[in-house]
């Protein structure tokens, strides 16, 4: 089979599956009385893929753009985090809790330190590794040690590291004013803020270097060494693999590490990039809708980068949406679940699809 | 320590019915993730109704209640077909549709709420605002020393729980059907075998399942929060499932286990209350139902006798 042709088999069910969600969507909105076409397309300007009717100053489509890279950047960790547990059987529910550990953790250790950006943004980076992958490592600890079913555990770390950061922020880290956290220096950030780039204010994100080297890395894992394949038996059978001399426990405990390590870079790039403080009691959407982008990418690192951007977009541009055209912002969340809810039958879809080219050869050879 | 028991009692009891609806669809053999979601649908169909057939009723009348009541099962039962589609039909990873059924329940039900609240009462907000549900208190029972407790200011839905609860129990072990429902769980192709439909069953159990979950989510509604919101999703449904895990898939340890998370959070709340700890420290107590869980789990889930054909797809051919 030809390279294109094998790639474009691929995309062809999650491409059906975003065709799917947008008419559904599209109906929806039209229902309610606005215009679809006009929504679709605010969303593209909302996240700076077309350019809008005005703009403020120091502002203009670049500006847009690169808040639009700034936010799917967390997105594209978060999702390699679901996708690599997912390849080897498991599913990380957890993914929002464990960006929320490291994100508070990098917050308090260097984000109010005064170390200077040299030091202070690989120790962030490096902070987020360690904390996500530890919370990562105990959801597989217990699964391996206990059969404690990690959706049930990652979900309970969830409430507890949501319970507890909003304790220790409202207890000791609270801005008055905002009543989130306190803003973190701007030598921890991982976003250059507003900087001047000729008569743009830009917020650059250097995330989105590591993000795509992440994305290498994962595909690397998984297709050129050992671990990888070892982890990818586990997913397909655990029997089989136990049989075959592969050590599952490890193989679990292990992808679920490095899916928290992957969590913990969402966290880090998220509430240390795109926002530079935490909302007590809040925990994210991100994670949850990483196991979307996830799907819909097929589990293929590669997939994941044009997927996330896919339903970052909804959302980011669902805000600007509801200002052009007046459709209420959760919307996004419903299109989002419905392309989730079409990519989760795509087994079925391609277990339909063969079967109809198996009858199709026999119809065939039957002919002659 | 009436006030725990009290607390805990109409924290525990929606907690049970929505941990029976779980034993019931996975005693069947499919996983059920989704009680979560279920139980946010239930009460959003049963707070829609409840807010729309209201002004027909005096302000303190129960029967919006009992209408909401049913609503929500109704409601948490056909948005169960979802999970039977993609299960059952199209034969998806059951783990996977769980969550997609919650992310669905929380995306749908935050967007109907504000659209209908905009089209049909022309109000700016994402909530429907519910009376409290009046409380009783059982005459003589009451009286009791320590037990009295249990029967001083009961919410009613807690009297249609335990019967409910107890159909459910009579239906599992005592008939034909629940024979057969559990039979699916361990060995579906013996039912098979048996003449009788497998995913007929496992579809009347998901059925079942959505219609308990939404009973209990409505309860929630009416009782904790007095509202429904996004807010009604703070992790009921997984908790549920924490407990029909810890009590085994069996229906008496898990209301053992459903009332453990209710004194738990009631006690916790009556502790900051009486040391008179900053409001802040709730937070910390609200960890405590799932330290619990984590911890409890920890030395149950080894020996944990769950359905031998439990999230297995079936499949007439395979042997």
């Amino acid at each position: 089979m030809k390279k294109e042709n094998k790639i474009f088999n691929a995309m062809k069910i999650p491409l059906f599956a975003i065709l799917c969600s947008l008419v559904v969507g599209g109906i929806v909105i039209a229902v309610t009385g606005s215009n679809p076409f006009k929504a679709y397309y605010a969303l593209l300007q909302g996240s700076g893929l077309a350019p809008k009717s005005s703009y403020a100053n120091y502002k203009s489509i670049l500006t847009d753009f690169f808040s639009y890279v700034n936010y799917f950047t967390p997105m594209i960790f978060a999702a390699l985090a679901v996708a690599v547990a997912l390849r080897a059987g498991l599913f990380n529910i957890g993914v929002s809790g464990q960006m929320l550990a490291a994100g508070f953790v990098a917050t308090v250790v260097v984000g109010y330190s005064g170390l200077g950006a040299v030091v202070a943004k690989p120790l962030v980076i490096l902070i987020g590794i360690l904390i996500g992958g530890l919370a990562g490592a105990i959801i597989g600890f217990l699964k391996y040690k206990f059969n404690i079913n990690e959706v049930v555990s990652s979900i309970m770390l969830n409430y507890i590291f949501q319970y507890v950061v909003s304790f220790l922020i409202n207890t000791y880290y609270v801005d008055p004013v905002s009543r989130q956290s306190v803003e973190v220096s701007q030598a921890a950030r991982l976003t250059l803020m507003d900087t001047l780039v000729g008569n743009l204010k830009i917020d650059i994100p250097l995330g989105i270097i590591a993000a795509l080297l992440a994305v290498v890395l994962v595909w690397f894992l998984f297709e050129k060494t050992k671990l990888g394949y070892e982890l990818k038996a586990v997913g397909y059978s655990r029997s089989a693999a136990k049989y075959a001399g592969i050590k599952v426990g490890k193989c679990m405990v292990l992808s679920m590490t490095i899916s928290g390590m992957l969590a913990g870079l969402a966290g880090v790039t998220y509430y240390l990039g795109y926002v530079g403080s935490i909302q007590p009691k809040v925990l994210i959407s991100t994670g949850f809708d990483a196991i979307a982008v996830s799907l819909l990418g097929s589990n293929n690192p590669f997939g994941i980068i044009l997927s996330s951007m896919l339903i970052t977009m909804i959302s980011k541009g669902s805000t600007y949406m509801k200002s052009v055209a007046g459709v209420d912002a959760e919307i996004a969340s419903v299109i989002t679940g419905i392309i989730l809810l079409f990519s989760a039958c795509n087994a079925y879809i391609r277990w339909m699809a063969e079967k109809r080219k198996r009858e199709k050869n026999r119809n065939a050879k039957e002919e002659k | 320590m009436d006030i725990i028991i009290i607390d805990g009692l109409s924290f525990a009891l929606p907690l049970f019915i929505m941990a029976i609806g779980g034993i019931y669809c996975e005693k069947s053999g499919v996983t059920m993730l989704a009680i979560e979601g279920l139980q946010g649908v239930g009460a959003f169909i049963g707070a829609l109704m409840a807010v729309l057939f209201a002004g027909n009723f005096a302000g303190n009348s129960p029967v919006p209640f009992y209408i909401a009541m049913i609503f929500a099962t109704i409601g948490g039962s056909v948005f169960a077909l979802l999970h039977a589609l993609l299960c059952l039909k199209f034969k998806a990873n059951q783990v996977i549709s769980g969550v997609v059924v919650n992310i669905m329940a929380m995306a749908l039900t935050a967007y109907l709420t504000k659209l209908l609240n905009r089209l049909i009462f022309g109000a700016a907000s994402d909530k429907f605002v519910l009376a409290v549900s009046a409380r009783i208190t059982i005459p003589g029972l009451s009286k009791i020393p320590l037990m009295g407790a249990v029967f001083t200011n009961l919410y009613p839905f807690e009297i249609v729980i335990i019967i409910v609860a107890f159909l459910a129990w009579f239906v599992m072990y005592r008939t034909r059907f629940g024979m057969h429902l559990r039979a699916c769980g361990d060995n579906p192709h013996a039912v098979d075998a048996a003449g009788r439909d497998v995913n007929k069953i496992r579809l009347a159990a998901i059925m079942i399942c959505g219609a308990l979950s939404g009973l209990g989510g409505i309860c929630f509604a009416y009782s904790i929060s007095a509202n429904f919101s996004a807010s009604i999703y703070v992790g009921y449904g997984y908790l549920a499932i924490a407990a029909l895990i810890f009590g085994n898939w069996r229906i008496l340890p898990t209301l053992g286990a459903c009332l453990l998370f209710g004194f738990a959070r009631s006690g916790g709340y009556r502790l900051v209350q009486v040391l008179q700890m900053p409001s802040s420290y709730q937070d910390l107590v609200m960890i405590l139902p799932y330290v619990l869980t984590l911890l409890l789990l920890v030395f149950f889930s080894k020996q944990n006798g769950a359905p031998r054909a439990l999230g297995e797809i079936y499949d007439k051919g395979a042997r």
